[in-house]
């Protein structure tokens, strides 16, 4: 996979991501349920104790990680590569604990939440995929 | 002769320079794979220590403990005694038992968000309509959260057998500690028992009792009934008729405006 079509695959995921923290962000602040269709446990999900960080609501941390991704793919270079790829990591790891207490704690699900988790699993792909596979600089010839 | 001397030097010149221009760069790519990995191993340590940073915060990593779930003293005797003072309670109500009004809390012990409805909410609700007896409140309790939530609700129940289920729990609420975390023993419980002014051991006693059963399984009834998944839920209505919920996330003012409208429509 050449290097734009990662970085356009990233893009898109990213702007997925703004999408869906973004509408998190709203019904929070709106106080709001969430459309949850499919498995109808978007409300006690969003009022748990899980749905906040240090009074932070995690929709508004997942909404400013989705723009720095959208910021960092946007830009170029080796820094912003590297910036793109800790923020997914660190998004992909909190959304994977997330994940674990909406099954296991929480005994709900809420399917934003999974929409987010399955958004940061593939921008870590992409984000470290593209770290590692920087074009290598051709050795200075004679 | 001289020339096929020449012409093989030059190739062997040409080939050792293009040996060591493929062996540059065969090490430049190496180095920069190198490079790489050790930026990926550091960018995935860092990673590493937010998300393990984060995941302490969220899953409150001892600070929230009170005092009195660390052994200490109870927290908030005397403001539970000031909110609730002179209004009558019968089992899970508070208030008239004629109010026109009912508001109804479904609630968990251990759920963060009941605490916050309980102690930011609830005293404005309680203030304008529950001491004014235009509206009376049932607790209900769901225990979703862990096995803790279930003792805690047995012994909260029983201490509504002396009429002091009120007072226990909003005392419960204001020394909360985190999820799960095992704060909720005897000791713990007996403390807010004796701030609420029962008497634990025959709380204790009671927790396991039919009368208590009967109360939480009303509870599970009622939540089915209204479709209730979560803590807080509030429903108001009027007495003895059909409920409804006030608001996706309670507020004095969302329930407010919910007794309003049952009190209106009633003429009161």
């Amino acid at each position: 996979m050449s290097d734009r079509a990662l970085r356009g695959t990233g893009l898109v995921l990213a702007v997925l991501g703004v999408a869906v923290a973004g509408y998190l962000v709203y019904v929070h602040y709106a106080g709001i349920d969430p459309v949850c269709n499919i498995a109808h446990g978007c409300h006690k999900v969003q009022t748990s104790q899980y749905a906040d960080l240090a009074g932070v609501p995690v929709a508004l941390l997942g909404l400013v990680g989705y723009v720095i991704l959208l910021g960092a793919l946007l830009a170029p270079g080796e820094p912003a590569r590297m910036l793109a790829a800790l923020v997914a990591l660190v998004g992909f790891g909190f959304s994977a604990y997330l994940t674990y207490r909406e099954l296991f704690t929480i005994d709900a699900i809420c399917q934003w939440c999974v929409a987010s988790a399955i958004l940061m699993t593939g921008l870590a792909i992409v984000c470290t995929w593209r770290l590692l596979r920087t074009p290598v600089p051709a050795a200075a010839a004679d | 002769m001289s020339q096929p001397d020449s012409s093989s030097k030059r190739e062997r010149r040409d080939a050792a320079r293009a040996e060591r221009i493929e062996r540059e760069r065969a090490d430049a790519a190496g180095a920069t794979r190198r490079r790489r990995l050790l930026q990926l191993g550091g960018l995935l340590a860092l990673a590493a220590v937010v998300v393990v940073a984060a995941v302490l915060i969220s899953s409150g990593g001892g600070s929230k403990k009170s005092a009195a779930t660390s052994g200490g003293a109870l927290q908030g005797v005397a403001e539970t005694a000031k909110l609730l003072s002179g209004i009558p309670q019968s089992g899970i109500t508070l208030g008239n038992p004629k109010a026109k009004a009912t508001i109804v809390e479904f609630a968990d012990p251990q759920c963060p968000f009941c605490k916050d409805y309980t102690l930011n909410e609830m005293p404005a609700v309680i203030q304008k309509y529950v001491r004014a007896g235009t509206a009376k409140m049932e607790l209900r309790y769901l225990t979703f959260i862990g096995p803790d939530s279930l003792t805690a609700a047995r012994v909260l129940e029983a201490a509504g057998l002396q009429n002091k289920l009120w007072n226990a729990s909003d005392l419960l609420y204001r020394n909360q500690g985190a999820e799960n975390s095992g704060y909720i023993t005897t000791d713990f419980l007996t403390k807010v028992l004796k701030g609420a002014g029962a008497d634990p051991a025959r709380a204790f006693a009671q927790a396991g009792s039919s009368a208590v059963s009967s109360e939480l399984g009303a509870a599970q009834t009622l939540a089915s009934r209204y479709a209730v998944d979560s803590t807080p839920t509030v429903l108001v209505g009027p007495t003895g008729g059909t409920l409804k919920k006030a608001g996706a996330t309670p507020t004095a003012a969302s329930v407010g405006a919910a007794v309003d409208a049952v009190l209106g429509s009633s003429g009161a």
